[in-house]
């Protein structure tokens, strides 16, 4: 009963180990599933005269507006008729979304006037039972923007801001914008301005507007030439620059947004899809061609999904593509049969609704297109970025923003971290536990070592407060004492303990093994001396502030928070780990080998270094590993130390971010089930097997040495 | 570590003679009196940072001397009072950079005072820097009065008068006559607390949970509800009534108020509710300035927080702290000690076994964090969405376990710490000779009795400082608890006066917590640094205490037991 009770308790909690690991991976495998395309259904119902197809976010309903000026809201699964509502009795030429809202459109009717209205889809609760009311409702109160036989037009709304472009047929663009427009007024007194045809020879061109309403696009539909026009200011647009999207070897076809409109699909006329953004460039903002994709056969429509950076490219033999440009994939193909007229995707990008002498529904699930090895490893050129770049920066408050998953700063900050951690630590550390094993006097050993064993169980929030709020900023002001001390310390205990040697053997011979004692008061008032005099030693050096002196002089940046502060304060909390372990490994080699070689002849020292350390070696390594793994993991000390800024510096005086530090801080903000929650979910993993090996390595190592040691 | 290990004494070798100074550093001597340095640079490491922080932390509770300071501020001149917290020098350089106008200062230092002023409303800022050559004049007034104000931080003046309901009262015995007013507010301020802690919020607790029954009602198509309406109609009565004797209790808190004449001479009035203490630190002997040490320390220590947690005391954190910490051991020890046994008692020994040792083992070194977000995806999400789903339906869609609280905390660092019951409850069994085992069986106990009446007994030394060091490690641990559970302000305590009394949905606070949030999300960093450093005190004592004593346990127990391991 017992046995059953104890051995059931036993493998429970060994389980419960193993579940960790198991849960970790768990949660980060949906994340490398592939993506697929599944045809739900085809329906054949008249869709000749159907102008704009388009869905509600919980993919209830799908709208269809068609030319008369009606809107049919059709069941999504069964394509029933829901509802058919009337939006002008003026027939429509064309619809399109006003830019960048989901459930709003502009209508051009056959008087030529843009007419606004939305699709509302109220969910109301009766008791229980939920039901979706859909609608459609004139905006503005019906007023409309009329625009004399416009060639192309595009419009932009955010809050109170309206701006409609509109390309007149002598090539001139007419800009209007509405301020303080409310939904339930009239729309009245736009301010106007005129962008000047392009070139003497009249061209065949199209207009979209851009991100936040500051720009206007301009494509020369048969060369590929584009104009680039800046609107951020209706009374000063100028045209910023000209270009091509067309190659020597590839001939331009068409043109599609990316979602918040900072980048551009371009396709070409032999299955090239190119990715342009605007960005920095030489002679100020331009478009600049920041990745490719190519497909066998031409691509003849793209449309882009609504709330993320992907898109599906259909090709001439009608199989679409469905692609991700932040990580530079093509997930997965689908074969459509011929070039669907019109397609969308649902606002989640779940489902695909097209359009062409049927129309049919797709089931996409592509829940983590983000992710790629280059994505995470690799230089990525994002959005509005000059060059390629490791940035990772997760989230923003703008919904059109590229999430950017680069891996490489993380790691790098934490190998920042744990390096000058054991630049610190290590060499103190051992040095500490040679003496403390092998000449330290019986009694004082007795206290030192649980008093340093003592420092491992600090709290480390208390040391990364001290080095946050007491230490960082001592160090910034005393920057030359904490550098100095380093060399004139050792120095000056040096001195004393040459001194000592010329007492009376008999006065000094009391001494050995109270050494440690004795270097104390004399590193306290030389350290004391140093740091109290820093601003006439660094003016005796520099003639000026150290920090002045780094920036000014040496050019390098000093952030309060840095590497420095990390190492003393990080390695305060390693040092004690790898004393205890390596102190234990010295003392335990046997006494018959440091007596063996001390009778041969060999000076202290040498026995230390020549029979001591050598056999003890190995368990030095295995503690120094296990510091290290601790160093890797420490989450506190870098979260109020640094900045946790994610940049990539070696500089000593710059912060970092750490894998450990980056899960505390954008952990509880993730929504549960992204990609960023199961990247960090990824990182933790990473994590825990980097630390589960080093221990595994310095556990086996060390069995080792208990073995040997036995066997001596 | 190594309390068993033979005597091992190599410090007893033979130094060699006196030498010339090249043949000394030859010897290698002077490398020896290097790695003396670096235990030399650890030692003053652990006891500079221990010594910091209780000076520090210390400091912060002492009445320090007010000084009346009059300086030059440049534009005019000006008289503060306030207590001088901090004096430092800055070189000349730095100080140019921020006034190039004053290169008539001499030296190659400045020297300056960070002063607390208080009085933040009427005379901001708060704690102000003051440069040593512009002060005039320096004054220790005796009649200075500090107060402690329940808003605002502290207010530094002299009495003027003390009024009733907006009419001067009293102009004589000012300051005997203010302590007598200040009881009288207290006590109604604790009055008041005690009508909104019992009456009022058991009544929004019975609210709440007449919403419930009508959700529930909702959800089985029941929505009859005319009982809950009637119930909620009385409820309605009794808050009304307690809101009214809330309501007069405040009133008779805003009776009195006080007018504080402040160093600049200007006259302000501060309401007696606000102030909960006041004192005259000039005029204080040493034994009454250690009482009042004693008072704040208790107070710190059994109080709420005010001001965004940077006055007022740590009761909550370290009442959050500790329920957190037993809950864990309550967790921990059964399944330490029974994984322990399993594997050095009943599992066959082998390299399996070895290997989950090893396991185990490396377990204790996988950063804190890791099983924080472990914790947080497969307890709060994954067991605790789906205990909302089951139980709790008709709270949704507010999570009851589905969020980040108090239980989910002790799991994940019950789940943290056990590891070290394990390694150490291991420890302990290996150490029992394989004769005392046989004996009892011999005597014809069986495996169960062994086990209970002789194994375990002799282990209890080694269970229980497994323990001690699980509880230390989960007392100082932060990183985990910040995505399961801890929170910067806890409106209630898990345990109080309604049913279930132990509330382990709840969010909770934690003194590592209240450091990191504290010292660095507060917004005025000057008044919060003393606080952070009287809490990082207060944490260090618990878990060195509780370490020390794991170390004394471990030596008392082993020493009763010695007889029989030898």
């Amino acid at each position: 009963m017992t046995r059953g009770v104890v051995a059931a308790g036993g493998v429970a909690v060994i389980c419960a180990i193993a579940l960790i690991m198991g849960y970790l991976v768990w949660v980060v495998v949906p994340m490398l599933m592939p993506a697929s395309i599944q045809h739900l259904q085809s329906n054949a119902f008249d869709v000749e005269d159907v102008l704009n197809v388009s869905s509600h976010d919980t993919f209830e309903s799908i709208e269809f507006i068609r030319s008369n000026g009606t809107v049919e809201f059709r069941d999504s699964e069964s394509l029933e008729v829901l509802k058919q509502t009337e939006i002008s009795p003026d027939p429509f030429l064309s619809v399109k979304h006003v830019f960048p809202n989901e459930d709003m459109f502009v209508a051009l009717t056959d008087k030529q006037e843009l007419l606004f209205f939305s699709l509302t889809h109220r969910v109301r609760f009766d008791g229980d039972v939920r039901s979706v009311e859909n609608d459609s409702e004139v905006l503005f109160e019906g007023s409309t923007v009329a625009l004399e036989d416009s060639e192309d037009y595009d419009v932009y709304r955010e809050d109170t801001r309206l701006l409609v472009a509109s390309l007149l047929p002598n090539g001139e663009i007419k800009v209007f914008e509405f301020d303080d427009i409310d939904n339930n007024f009239e729309l009245e007194d736009p301010r106007e301005a005129t962008v000047s045809t392009w070139g003497e020879t009249p061209r065949e061109t199209e207009i979209l507007l851009g991100p936040r309403g500051r720009w206007l696009y301009q494509f020369d539909s048969s060369t590929g030439e584009y104009r680039l026009v800046n609107t951020a200011s209706i009374r000063r647009v100028r045209v910023e620059a000209e270009g091509s999207f067309s190659s020597n070897r590839n001939r331009f076809a068409h043109v599609t947004p990316v979602l918040g409109r900072y980048s551009l699909l371009v396709a070409d006329d032999s299955g090239g899809l190119r990715h342009w953004s605007l960005g920095p460039s030489a002679n100020g903002t331009d478009f600049q061609l920041i990745r490719e994709f190519s497909y066998r056969s031409p691509i003849k429509k793209v449309i882009t999904e609504n709330r993320r950076k992907g898109f599906l490219a259909v090709d001439q033999a009608g199989t679409g593509h469905l692609g991700y440009t932040t990580s530079s994939r093509t997930l997965t193909s689908i074969s459509m049969g011929n070039v669907p007229r019109l397609i969308a995707f649902s606002p989640r990008a779940d489902r695909l609704v097209s359009v062409g002498e049927t129309t049919d529904v797709y089931k996409v699930s592509n829940k983590h297109p983000e992710v790629s090895w280059g994505a995470f490893w690799g230089r990525v050129w994002f959005e509005g970025y000059g060059e390629p770049e490791h940035t990772w920066q997760s989230s923003s408050a703008d919904t059109d923003f590229e999430p950017k998953f680069s891996l490489v700063p993380l790691l790098f900050g934490t190998i920042k971290a744990a390096f000058y951690t054991m630049l610190f630590a290590t060499p103190l550390a051992i040095m500490g536990a040679i003496y403390t094993a092998m000449f330290m006097s019986p009694a004082m050993r007795r206290w030192i070592k649980p008093g340093i064993e003592i420092m491992a169980a600090l709290p480390t929030v208390i040391l990364g407060f001290l080095a946050g709020l007491w230490l960082a900023p001592i160090v910034e002001s005393h920057l030359t004492s904490v550098f100095l001390v380093v060399f004139v310390l050792p120095i000056g205990v040096l001195i004393c303990a040459f001194l000592t040697t010329l007492l009376p053997n008999r006065v000094s011979g009391r001494f050995d093994g109270w050494f440690a004692a004795l270097s104390v008061p004399i590193l306290v008032v030389l350290a004391y001396f140093i740091f109290a005099n820093d601003a006439a030693i660094s003016h005796f050096f520099f003639g000026m502030d150290a920090k002045t002196w780094l920036y000014e002089e040496a050019g390098v940046d000093y952030d309060q928070r840095n590497a420095l502060v990390i190492g003393i304060a990080m390695g305060l909390a390693v040092i004690p780990v790898i004393f205890s372990i390596s102190e234990d490994a010295i003392y335990g080699v046997p006494q018959h080998l440091v007596r063996g070689s001390l009778a041969l002849g060999a000076t202290r020292w040498q026995t230390l270094v020549r029979v001591v350390l050598l056999t003890a070696s190995p368990g030095i390594f295995s503690a120094v590993m296990i510091g290290l793994g601790r160093a890797v993991g420490e989450t506190m000390i870098v979260l109020m130390a640094t900045g946790n800024t994610p940049i990539m510096d070696v500089n000593i005086f710059e912060g970092m971010r750490t894998f450990a530090a980056n899960i505390a801080v954008e952990m509880p903000e993730s929504e549960v089930g992204s990609t960023h929650f199961r990247i960090l979910f990824l990182t933790a993993f990473v994590l825990f097997v980097l630390t589960f090996a080093l221990n595994t390595i310095a556990e086996v190592v060390r069995q080792k040495l208990r073995k040997r040691y036995g066997n001596l | 570590m190594a309390t068993s290990e033979p005597p091992n004494d190599h410090s007893q070798w033979l130094r060699p003679q006196r030498l010339s100074i090249g043949r000394w550093w030859k010897s290698g001597e002077p490398l020896i009196w290097l790695n003396a340095t670096a235990v030399a640079v650890c030692i003053v490491a652990v006891l500079g940072l221990l010594g910091l922080i209780a000076v520090k932390g210390l400091a912060h509770f002492w009445p320090s001397d007010v000084l009346t300071i009059e300086y030059d501020r440049g534009f005019d001149q000006t008289k503060v009072a306030g207590e001088v917290v901090q004096r430092e020098s800055i070189s000349r350089g730095r100080f140019l950079e921020a006034y190039p106008d004053k290169s008539d200062i001499e030296g190659a230092t400045v020297a300056r005072w960070m002063v607390k002023s208080g009085n933040r409303r009427v005379n901001a800022p708060d704690f102000r820097w003051i440069f040593e050559h512009d002060i005039l004049s320096l004054e220790r007034e005796d009649e200075i009065v500090v107060f402690e104000r329940a808003e605002w931080g502290n207010a530094y003046g002299t009495l003027a008068t003390i009024n009733e309901t907006g009419k001067p009262a009293i102009t004589e015995s000012l300051w005997d006559e203010l302590q007598a007013r200040i009881k009288r507010t207290n006590q109604l301020r604790r009055q008041a607390e005690k009508i909104q802690n019992r009456f009022i919020e058991r009544i929004n607790h019975q609210f709440e949970k007449l919403r419930l029954q009508e959700r529930r009602r909702a959800l089985k198509g029941n929505y009859d509800i005319a009982d809950l309406n009637a119930q909620r109609e009385e409820l309605n009565d009794r808050y009304i009534h307690q809101e009214g004797r809330l309501r007069e209790v405040q009133s008779e808190m805003e009776r009195d108020s006080v007018e504080v004449r402040i160093a600049d001479g200007r006259i302000t009035t501060i309401q007696l509710s606000d102030i909960i203490r006041a004192w005259q630190p000039n005029s204080m002997s040493y034994l009454e300035k250690f009482g009042h040490w004693t008072a704040s320390m208790w107070i710190f220590l059994s109080e709420d927080s005010r001001e965004a947690n940077t006055e007022g005391g740590v009761f909550p954190a370290l009442f959050g702290t500790v329920l957190m910490v037993l809950l864990m051991s309550v967790m921990v020890t059964p399944f330490g000690v029974v994984a322990a046994l399993y594997l050095r008692e009943y599992a066959k020994q082998g390299p399996f076994v070895q290997l989950i040792r090893i396991a185990v083992n490396n377990l204790a070194g996988v950063p804190s964090i890791v099983y924080g977000v472990f914790g947080l995806g497969f307890f709060v999400y994954l067991i605790g969405g789906s205990i909302d789903d089951l139980f709790f339906k008709a709270a949704q869609p507010a999570p009851t376990f589905g969020t980040p609280g108090l239980i989910w905390a002790s799991l994940t660092l019950a789940l943290l710490t056990v590891p070290v019951v394990i390694v150490s409850t291991e420890e302990g069994l290996t150490r029992i000779p394989a004769a005392l085992r046989e004996g009892s069986l011999a005597l014809g106990a069986t495996k169960a009795e062994t086990m209970f009446k002789v194994i375990l007994p002799m282990a209890s030394p080694s269970i229980l400082t497994g323990i001690i060091l699980a509880i230390a490690r989960a007392a100082g641990e932060v990183a985990p608890l910040m995505l399961v559970g801890v929170v910067k302000l806890a409106p209630t305590l898990p345990i109080d006066g309604n049913f279930p009394f132990l509330h382990l949905d709840r969010k909770f606070m934690h003194l590592g917590f209240h450091i990191y949030d504290v010292g660095f999300q507060s917004p005025n960093v000057d008044a919060a640094r003393p606080l952070v450093f009287a809490t990082a005190l207060l944490l260090v004592v618990i878990i060195v205490g509780l370490n020390l004593s794991a170390i004394t346990l471990r030596n008392r127990l082993e020493a009763r037991y010695r007889g029989v391991l030898l």
